[in-house]
């Protein structure tokens, strides 16, 4: 026998409870992550597929115009391996981002029936999106081992590393999206044109020799960009680049503001979130 | 004891859209459920009648707990189960067998522990083969049978119906019936909304009158019933 008290504000010994019902709910998590993945499956005729040839035609898009009309290679040796390392890696950034509001809205019934800690929407979303990222970095071998030479190496050590840090500020940008885009949907028709935005201003589509030759400022700037660091962790597992120490701190930085205290605004506002169904 | 309600005031202050307007002008603050204090003992039925638009089903989410008042307190002794909607969480590309594990984790259950009911749910729903079907393929009476069937299973101690007094065909209802004074006699308690005055009659030990968010009357269901369908004339007996 339990005793519960609605009207309760969430105090220290609440989070401790809330992580308890996050261990309890964690077997719906997974199994809610596979049925959507099985559902989509049954849906389209290359299923699961898809997850790995979006960003893959996404990426030979970006090769066409960028790598060989704009010829923004720019003395990259490994230009595919650059590219197909960046938009496979932002790309569940970007998934995450509109799965975190998509995950609540798509649940709606549920939501309003059943009482369970909320978050394990948004990381089951995360465990959809991110299943699909994993197959994405075996494709990355196979065609970054031919095209540029690029195979698995002892570096390859850091990939869990990349994985977990990236997945919980994943999890973050998609509980503040959920967080802001479910009491004002307009949000939700913004996040596509940020995250394109935020793809031409990251180390994607063109290298990094692009940054020093303008120097300074801008240089310092970029190494701002919330996921500048998690994609040169990905750039030292993945392909042997030498690691960017400074950029890993930044990315652990951005991972505590924006990953924690977007799981934590998620959490805090979650009783309200049935208001706005 | 088994709920007790205090003095609160639901304000739901949603960005209320008119159809097919997403502007966010449109904002309104609705009163679902304003100053309703009453308790609810184990072993009771309670029926919930109203007009609609009159709170009684958030008055189920408040005590299914997915609604926070806005201010007073609910207290709840027990797991609630909740049958507010048919199927909430359910998959229609999925498996009848796939859905009861969906329906189950989200309660709270565990793998082992669905398994371990599994057997039972697929048969007391009476879906025989049907179950590892898409959902999609199914009747409504079987997918509500299949609903009725995880709610049960999970032994709940407080049993939250919405709308959904009769399931499926006139054998299945005795049934679900008689799983319910099942469910009274191990100390359980269920709390049912409906507008068919009838069945309430049948089930429901007392009824709660809620009009406008606020309660007309809560006392004997007879009495109230009567009272209800006296109110308003048109209403059907």
């Amino acid at each position: 026998m339990t005793t519960i008290t609605t009207s309760q504000i969430p105090s220290l010994s609440g989070w401790r409870n809330y992580l308890r019902n996050l261990w309890r709910w964690r077997e719906f998590s997974w199994f809610l992550a596979l049925s959507n993945l099985k559902a989509r499956n049954a849906s389209t005729s290359l299923g699961l597929f898809w997850w790995v040839l979006n960003p893959l035609i996404m990426a030979a898009v970006y090769y066409l115009v960028f790598g060989l009309i704009l010829n923004g290679r720019q003395g990259e040796s490994q230009f595919v391996a650059w590219l197909l390392s960046g938009v496979f890696a932002f790309n569940y950034t970007a998934t995450a981002m509109t799965s975190g509001a998509n995950s609540i809205l798509a649940n709606r019934r549920l939501l309003v029936n059943i009482r369970f800690p909320r978050l394990i929407l948004p990381i089951s979303a995360l465990i959809e999106t991110g299943i699909g990222f994993l197959f994405s970095i075996i494709v990355f071998y196979l065609i970054a081992w031919p095209a540029d030479g690029v195979i698995p190496r002892v570096n390859l050590i850091w990939l869990p590393a990349a994985v977990a840090l990236h997945s919980v500020f994943n999890l973050g940008l998609a509980g503040w999206s959920a967080r802001l885009a479910i009491p004002f949907r307009d949000i939700n028709n913004l996040i596509p044109h940020l995250s394109r935005l935020w793809l031409y201003l990251s180390p994607i589509i063109w290298p990094l020799s692009f940054l020093r030759d303008r120097g300074g400022l801008v240089e310092d700037l970029a190494l701002l960009n919330p996921i500048y660091g998690i994609l040169s962790l990905y750039r030292t597992a993945l392909m042997g680049r030498e690691m960017d120490l400074p950029a890993v701190w930044i990315a652990i930085f951005w991972t505590l503001v924006l990953g924690a205290g977007g799981i934590l605004s998620f959490v805090r506002h979650e009783g309200n979130m049935v208001r706005h169904l | 004891m088994g709920v007790r309600y205090q003095a609160y005031l639901d304000r739901a202050s949603t960005f209320r859209r008119v159809v097919a307007n997403r502007r966010l002008k449109q904002q309104t603050t609705v009163v679902a459920l304003d100053d309703v204090s009453f308790d609810v003992n184990q072993g009771e039925t309670l029926g919930l009648v109203g007009d609609n638009g009159a709170g009684k089903s958030t008055l189920l989410r408040v005590i299914a707990r997915t609604l926070r008042p806005d201010f007073g307190r609910v207290i709840v002794n027990g797991e609630t189960s909740t049958l507010l909607q048919l199927g909430a969480g359910f998959n229609h590309e999925l498996s009848g067998h796939r859905n009861i594990f969906l329906s189950a984790l989200a309660h709270g259950l565990g793998r082992a522990e669905v398994s371990a009911l599994y057997d039972d749910i697929v048969s007391y729903a009476e879906l025989g083969t049907a179950i590892d079907r898409p959902l999609k393929s199914y009747s409504s009476g079987m997918v509500s049978r299949l609903a009725f069937s995880i709610s049960i299973h999970l032994l709940p101690d407080i049993l939250l119906l919405d709308e959904v007094l009769a399931v499926g065909d006139a054998g299945f209802r005795k049934k679900s019936q008689a799983a319910m004074v099942d469910l009274l006699g191990r100390g359980g308690t269920v709390i049912v909304a409906s507008h068919q005055l009838v069945g309430m009659a049948e089930i429901c030990d007392r009824v709660l009158w809620l009009e406008q968010g606020n309660i007309r009357e809560i006392g004997p269901a007879d009495q109230v019933l009567e009272a209800y369908s006296r109110a308003e004339p048109s209403r059907p007996g």
